[in-house]
């Protein structure tokens, strides 16, 4: 592949994801209970989709521990690491809520509130 | 003089999950058929259990190693459900029927007396087995003889999941071509005559029919599992040999084959050291 940077990026995992993206890893998601996030759990290798789930659900449901799991090909995960997009080097701090002081403008308010 | 010390278990190893029952509201015939009965399905499950678990460690890869170490645990775990529902039927220990037996009186069936070999065989065994026991276990699905239904309800939950798991390996053996199908089809070959051995006709068969706690006989199961056997093979394009398995004779033998004597050696050697043992 020539951009390794391709959107898709799966012909080529290792180009974009380095070594350690063999076409046979599978990373696994998983569910604790209803209502809860999907949280990273690791991840198995297998030959195809039908041994990925059968493989995830020993390793990480076996102990009765997940109500959901999601089995998802490594080479179709976009890695993301570009610190030029991740941590811009120029000022953001107008785009956290510490960047303005708001406590005056509140206070102001608030008063102005509980004469009205 | 000193007392002996109390032995304690250091856990609680099982949760009662086999359904309790009033064995005297049974007649004597139908009690004897289903002990026999009861037995076939425990020792069938007992045995793949421990075949299976001659893999653990030396699995093709790790991942597999794990899965295929708990489908021996589902298969033991199978096996205590149905030794207990014998139990209650005849009063003996659960634990003295698996492992207290000498090694010609387990009545599993002539194809799990095979030895492990290689994976392929293990492979081509297993789905031979677990696909038979499926068809086998349909057939006790609406039990009259409740308890065993209940139990054949979870067993099935959970072989569900053995049956994808061997027919993706199957798949995978077959389409692979090379040494991976050669090897899948010189097991298949090799275990053909005792294909169908899950259904060897049990004593006490008429009664189980008469009295609704098996729905069809055996040796109709038989037919029904060839079919399906030869509907997948054809599928996949594998030859298996023309004969016609034979059932009729599939839980008896004049000996157990060496590979069962070393794989009861092994299964019973804590008992044997120490009958009782818990852990």
């Amino acid at each position: 592949m020539s951009d390794p940077r391709d959107p898709i990026g799966r012909s080529d995992p290792t180009a974009v994801l380095g070594p350690d993206a063999q076409a046979d890893v599978w990373e696994v998601f998983r569910q604790e209970k209803d209502g809860d996030a999907m949280r990273h759990a690791g991840n198995v290798r297998a030959p195809d989709a039908d041994l990925a789930m059968h493989y995830a659900r020993e390793f990480y449901s076996r102990r009765q521990e997940s109500v959901r799991l999601w089995i998802v090909p490594r080479t179709a995960i976009r890695d993301l690491s570009d610190l030029d997009l991740l941590q811009p080097p120029l000022d953001r701090s107008f785009k956290k809520p510490g960047g303005y002081v708001m406590r005056d403008k509140l206070d102001a308010a608030r008063r102005k509130a509980s004469t009205e | 003089m000193t007392a002996e010390p109390t032995r304690r278990t250091t856990r609680v190893t099982v949760a009662h999950d086999v359904p309790s029952f009033d064995a005297a509201g049974l007649a004597p015939a139908t009690r004897d058929a289903l002990s026999e009965l009861l037995l076939t399905l425990a020792d069938d499950e007992f045995v793949q259990g421990f075949l299976d678990s001659e893999w653990t460690g030396i699995a093709p890869m790790l991942e597999e190693d794990v899965a295929f170490s708990s489908l021996a645990q589902d298969e033991i775990g199978h096996a205590r459900a149905f030794y207990e529902l014998r139990s209650a039927l005849t009063g003996e220990d659960p634990d003295k029927i698996a492992f207290g037996r000498p090694v010609d009186a387990y009545r599993h069936c002539r194809l799990l007396d095979h030895p492990r070999t290689d994976w392929a065989f293990s492979i081509a065994r297993r789905y031979l087995y677990d696909t038979a026991d499926a068809v086998r276990l349909v057939a006790l699905a609406d039990s009259s003889f409740r308890p065993l239904a209940e139990v054949v309800g979870k067993v099935r939950r959970e072989e569900t999941y053995h049956l994808m798991h061997l027919d993706a390996w199957v798949r995978r053996l077959a389409d692979r071509g090379g040494e991976a199908r050669d090897r899948l089809e010189a097991a298949l070959a090799a275990l053909w005559p005792d294909a169908l051995s899950v259904f060897a006709p049990l004593n006490g068969e008429a009664t189980l029919i008469r009295e609704g706690i098996l729905s069809e006989p055996m040796e109709v199961l038989a037919a029904r599992q060839l079919e399906r056997l030869k509907g997948v093979f054809g599928g996949l394009g594998i030859q298996v040999p023309g004969t016609t398995p034979e059932s009729s004779g599939g839980r008896t033998r004049t000996a157990p084959s060496a590979g069962f004597q070393w794989l009861w050696g092994e299964f019973t050697a804590v008992h044997r050291l120490e009958a009782g043992a818990t852990w």
